[in-house]
């Protein structure tokens, strides 16, 4: 997955390198909160789309706000 | 988030030597956590925070790592360094590869030894600075004697725009300074014809050879450099950057973990001040109504029974 997104992001567009970045954020902060794999894997997973989510939202806002610009 | 912690366990950071770990951490992410054997997370923070910061620093031709205060030679370190400094020791050359800057590092216009190294530029005609081709190859100089004294020659032999080709070389030979920002070094040499003729219109080969590692990383480049790379790289660059901060940032949190262990526990906990939660079959029912159970106005009151 990892690999997959930095093909990704040196293939495409400057935002592709967001996924990686914050696929290595989310995982080193969940590991730094909890001590078990399965919770550090499950919090990371959330996080990483929580992350994700807000991002493309606030992308959603911009596009539709400059739509036609 | 308060929590109830289970029967003791054994907690991995406080086993072994914490004053080692701290300082194994600060130096490397993750080594720390290796060190008290806490094996995944250490890989984690190690391929995590090391991976991001280093390709931070690929993205950015290396002139990403630098401590660049406002005047030459001051010891002030700035924000963009002391965000880089988190990320432990492969930030710590820039500490004092600014001072080789300043030490006898100057453009060299005649070389002292010969010089092989590979080529990567564009063949330039000098009087009106248009793009001649792309060349790919290899550079070799060396120090020739002459009627006035010694002059740096050579030969360029590679491909322009991918066809074969050999290129003789002297005069007007500039070598950037061996000390620098970033892993390319500037190289420029003026094109002669074959038995030294001259040709209808001058050319040059202007380009880039290979600068060594120790010669290249946590130097900081000057001004001109830094807009060089920033217009040619441009956003790519800013966010090499930010991977190197990123990653210096995130190597707090591991080295915080690593010395006093994760901040919510190890993740198995039930937490407590919050309600107890009811299974469902223990859920009080409603009282369902009597199916048996006479209509309302056949209910006999006290008062019914008077009339």
């Amino acid at each position: 997955m990892l690999f997959l997104s930095i093909t990704l992001a040196q293939t495409a567009n400057v935002s592709w390198y967001l996924l990686p970045l914050a696929m290595v954020v989310s995982l080193v902060y969940s590991a730094s909160r909890f001590e078990l794999p399965d919770r550090i894997l499950q919090r990371a997973i959330w996080l990483f789309l929580q992350i994700i989510g807000f991002m493309a939202m606030v992308f959603a806002v911009l596009w539709f706000l400059s739509y036609k610009m | 988030m308060p929590t109830a912690s289970p029967p003791e366990r054994n907690k991995p950071w406080e086993q072994r030597n914490v004053v080692v770990a701290f300082v194994l951490a600060v130096l490397v992410p993750g080594l720390g956590h290796l060190f008290q054997g806490r094996t995944l997370k250490g890989l984690i923070y190690l391929f995590g925070i090391l991976g991001l910061y280093l390709w931070g620093v690929k993205m950015g031709e290396g002139i990403v790592v630098y401590n660049l205060p406002e005047k030459v030679g001051a010891k002030r370190i700035t924000l963009h360094y002391a965000a880089q400094l988190g990320a432990g020791v492969v930030s710590y050359p820039a500490l004092w590869q600014n001072r080789r800057l300043l030490k006898g590092n100057e453009v060299v216009r005649k070389l002292e030894q010969p010089l092989s190294a590979k080529f990567s530029g564009e063949l330039r005609r000098s009087d009106r600075d248009s793009l001649g081709g792309k060349l790919e190859g290899v550079v070799q100089f060396k120090l020739e004697k002459m009627e006035y004294g010694t002059e740096t020659t050579g030969v360029f032999t590679g491909t322009l725009d991918g066809k074969p080709v050999k290129l003789p070389l002297a005069g007007n030979f500039a070598l950037d300074p061996p000390v620098g920002a970033g892993f390319k070094r500037g190289l420029r040499c003026s094109v002669i014809g074959e038995n030294d003729e001259p040709l209808p219109e001058s050319r040059m080969i202007v380009g880039s050879i290979p600068r060594s590692l120790l010669d290249s990383y946590g130097v900081a480049p000057d001004q001109n450099q830094l807009q060089e790379v920033t217009g040619r790289l441009g956003k790519i660059h800013e966010l090499a950057l930010v991977f190197t901060w990123i990653a210096g940032l995130l190597n707090v949190l591991a080295i915080w973990d690593c010395v006093q262990g994760p901040a919510y526990g190890f993740g198995d906990e039930v937490a407590t001040g919050t309600k107890p939660e009811i299974k469902p079959e223990e859920k009080l029912e409603t009282p369902k109504p009597l199916a048996d159970a006479p209509p309302a106005d056949k209910i006999l009151t006290p008062t019914s029974t008077l009339g």
